[in-house]
């Protein structure tokens, strides 16, 4: 008998978090991931007025993880728009892996740096990240670092209100010249490190100092100023209203995402300024000051978060490895390349245009409508997942020793991304040709002519160029290119041309076709009955085989 | 312009009005390269654009502000029309940083402009933007080492 006592208890609590799980973990009947993104509705009671409302929440973890750690995060978004927002990310580990990070991180308020390729799709997942606390069509504040970064975009500058275009003109070739963005410099400095001073005396000096620039120029020292905030002190700052549009608040503001792309890119005097968000115990700071306004400081609101992203050193030739000082302030994140597994999970969600975007009318330019045919799809994925990656890899190996690889005598780097099979796809949908005998689409043309197109036509290399040509055209229709289908070793063209012409048949053509078919096997039948027949009646035959045959005969019948 | 070059302009005319990407429906940005020697001139691939959609220029070099541009881009969107931008000159941070704006969400974003806090605004439905640059150009003095990523169609002029 069981001791009741023995029975494990299962608080509420615990229940909840394993329906959680397996929501996080499910999988459709094909394997695939429906889990990663959970939304959930609680009923909560506000403490101070004491009416009961409703709190949406939603649960992200690795649904590749055995144990996947959740965190739970408020958001703005419905379930229908969480729902839409996960069927636009496609499933792959590393988008979760990502995913995973950005929430654990925004939830503990700590800054986080990835570090991945072009094509792992950092700028897509933030942007997904945002939807999913916000709502859909919210984009974070993007910031592109680039070696022409100036410190004063990220945090502060001063611009002096002009009437006329003349004088604005004017104002702008001033502030333009590199003599005049050194003062401007020497000025936060001096009000920085006089001592002494309250923050109004600081602003008072710091008037001074701009008129007396701009009489020094020859333009007008009656001229007014105001501080433009840059981007990471409106980040900290920002209020999202009801309207979707965006106010500031120095002191009040609730914050929002901020993310600083290319980082890697950026000059050491950029870094500088970036480590000031860096806070106590590893987390964001609480506020910064800025000497440009009088050292006057600017509160982080609760929801502001900091993501950083860069590719990898090796993909450019002229960029820094990450500061370490940045990267010890914040969660750094390395990620690999994109597996060959994921590639062509995202090469089949784009060719059997499970993401959506499928057209309702059947579109001008297009002969067979490929997107209703997953089973086309699901072959041209293969053939341009192969493709992409050999043609990654070539551009990582080729360049005679250059850091980084590339197209040998360039300076341009051509990292692939996703978003070139995307463009293959989409321009699948109504950039056909046709087969001048059969009448129906050419899809090995077709997918050439793209090919070409999108991934081809940039390279600058004649080699690389006529190499990969070889390759798509051997992959294509080559006797190594060739694979099993149905049993029978064939090109990829031949698959193509039988799954179009199927695709392309009527449905009084399927109709013959499938009659005709079985009437090809009926006749096969017979003649193995007929073989089996006179082998029975052959005498030379042992009796033994006989046996078999007649069982094999049976088996027919 | 040749005959090819024609058809293929067309082409890439076509893929820029047609192509949205998946998953988030975004239109590419165009890119027309002028390789080393090529006899044709910049006037006659706006011209022959403009053939085919309406279309404004903007000439990006020593004598005009990133802003300047900026509020051209702004504006030439506002009257539904598609963007010609010819590179002069290395690509400064505010207008690269719009051009990214532009290639990954197909909309500006900018601080503290015409009275708002964050201006953002969506390409319209029925404009684009193309750049245009010497091959020689963007390989030697575009310092930015991932320009071609910020295009979709890239259309080679010999």
């Amino acid at each position: 008998m069981i001791n009741p006592e023995k029975i494990p208890f299962k608080s509420p609590e615990e229940l909840k978090e394993e329906e959680i799980e397996r929501k996080i973990k499910e999988r459709g009947p094909e394997g695939e991931i429906l889990g990663g993104i959970v939304f959930e509705e609680e009923k909560v009671i506000d403490p101070k007025t004491n009416e009961e409302r409703i709190k949406r929440y939603i649960y992200i973890g690795n649904p590749y993880e055995e144990r996947p750690i959740i965190t739970k995060l408020e958001t703005g978004a419905s379930r229908e728009e969480v729902e839409a927002i996960k069927r636009e990310i496609i499933p792959m580990k590393e988008s979760f892996e990502i995913l995973e990070a950005m929430a654990r991180t925004y939830k503990h308020r700590q800054p986080l740096l990835i570090e991945g390729s072009t094509a792992i799709g950092k700028t897509y997942l933030a942007e997904k990240f945002t939807e999913l606390l916000y709502g859909r069509g919210v984009k974070p504040l993007d910031f592109y670092c680039s070696g022409q970064t100036d410190v004063s975009e990220l945090m502060a500058k001063w611009v002096p209100k002009v009437e006329t275009k003349k004088e604005k003109r004017k104002w702008e070739k001033f502030l333009k010249l590199a003599k005049t963005r050194v003062k401007l410099i020497k000025i936060a400095q001096e009000a920085a490190q006089t001592e002494g001073l309250s923050q109004e005396q600081r602003l008072a000096l710091i008037h001074t100092r701009l008129q007396e620039l701009a009489e020094s120029a020859g333009l007008s020292g009656k001229t007014q100023w105001r501080l433009q905030y840059g981007a990471v002190p409106k980040a900290m700052g920002l209020i999202r209203n009801p309207d979707g549009s965006f106010s500031f608040d120095a002191q009040k503001g609730m914050g929002f995402i901020l993310h600083i792309e290319e980082v890697g890119l950026a000059e050491p005097q950029v870094i500088d300024a970036l480590l000031k968000i860096r806070g106590k115990r590893g987390q964001l700071a609480n506020e910064i000051q800025l000497w440009e306004n009088g050292g006057k400081k600017i509160k982080a609101g609760p929801k502001f978060w900091a993501f950083f992203s860069t590719n990898p050193p090796e993909e450019y030739v002229a960029r820094n490895e990450i500061d370490p000082a940045l990267a010890r302030g914040v969660v750094f994140k390395r990620m690999g390349e994109l597996s060959e597994e994921s590639l062509y999970l995202a090469a089949e969600y784009y060719f059997t245009y499970k993401l959506g975007g499928k057209p309702e009318e059947k579109p001008e330019g297009c002969i067979l409508e490929i997107y209703n045919h997953p089973e086309i799809g699901r072959e041209i994925a293969k053939v341009v997942s192969v493709f992409h990656n050999q043609l990654n890899k070539a551009l990582k190996v080729k360049g005679g020793g250059e850091k980084g690889g590339g197209e040998k005598g360039r300076q341009q780097r051509i990292p692939l991304t996703l978003d070139d099979m995307a463009r293959v796809a989409d321009a699948l949908i109504d950039t056909q040709i046709r087969n001048k005998e059969t009448g129906r689409l050419d899809l090995t043309e077709t997918l050439k002519n793209l090919i070409h197109f999108y991934y081809l036509d940039r390279l600058a290399d004649q080699d690389l160029k006529e190499t990969m040509e070889d390759n798509l055209k051997e992959l294509l229709e080559g006797k190594s290119g060739r694979i099993e289908f149905e049993g029978k070793m064939l090109t990829r063209r031949k698959i193509f041309d039988i799954l179009v012409e199927r695709a392309s048949m009527t449905e009084e053509e399927r109709k013959e076709e499938i009659e005709r078919t079985k009437k090809e096997l009926e006749q096969a039948k017979h003649n193995v009955e007929d073989e089996i027949m006179s082998a029975l009646q052959d005498p030379n035959i042992p009796k033994e085989i006989k046996n078999e045959l007649k069982k094999i005969k049976k088996q027919l019948i | 312009m040749k005959n090819m070059d024609k058809e293929k302009l067309s082409m890439f005319i076509h893929l820029l009005q047609k192509v949205q990407k998946q998953p988030n429906q975004t239109f590419d940005l165009g890119l027309i390269v002028e390789e080393l020697g090529s006899q044709i001139e910049v006037e006659e691939v706006f011209e022959e654009i403009k053939k085919i959609v309406d279309t404004e220029r903007i000439v990006y070099d020593e004598k005009i502000f990133d802003e300047d541009v900026i509020d051209k881009i702004v504006d030439i969107f506002r009257k539904n029309k598609w963007v010609f931008l010819e590179i002069k000159k290395d690509i400064k941070s505010p207008l690269l940083n719009q051009l990214k704006h532009l290639a990954n969400h197909n909309c500006l974003q900018l601080i503290d402009y015409q009275g708002k806090d964050i201006f953002e605004m969506k390409m319209p439905e029925n404009s684009r933007l193309i750049v245009f640059a010497e091959r020689d150009f963007i390989e030697n003095k575009i310092s930015y080492p991932h320009f071609y990523r910020l295009f979709g169609p890239t259309l080679s002029l010999k």
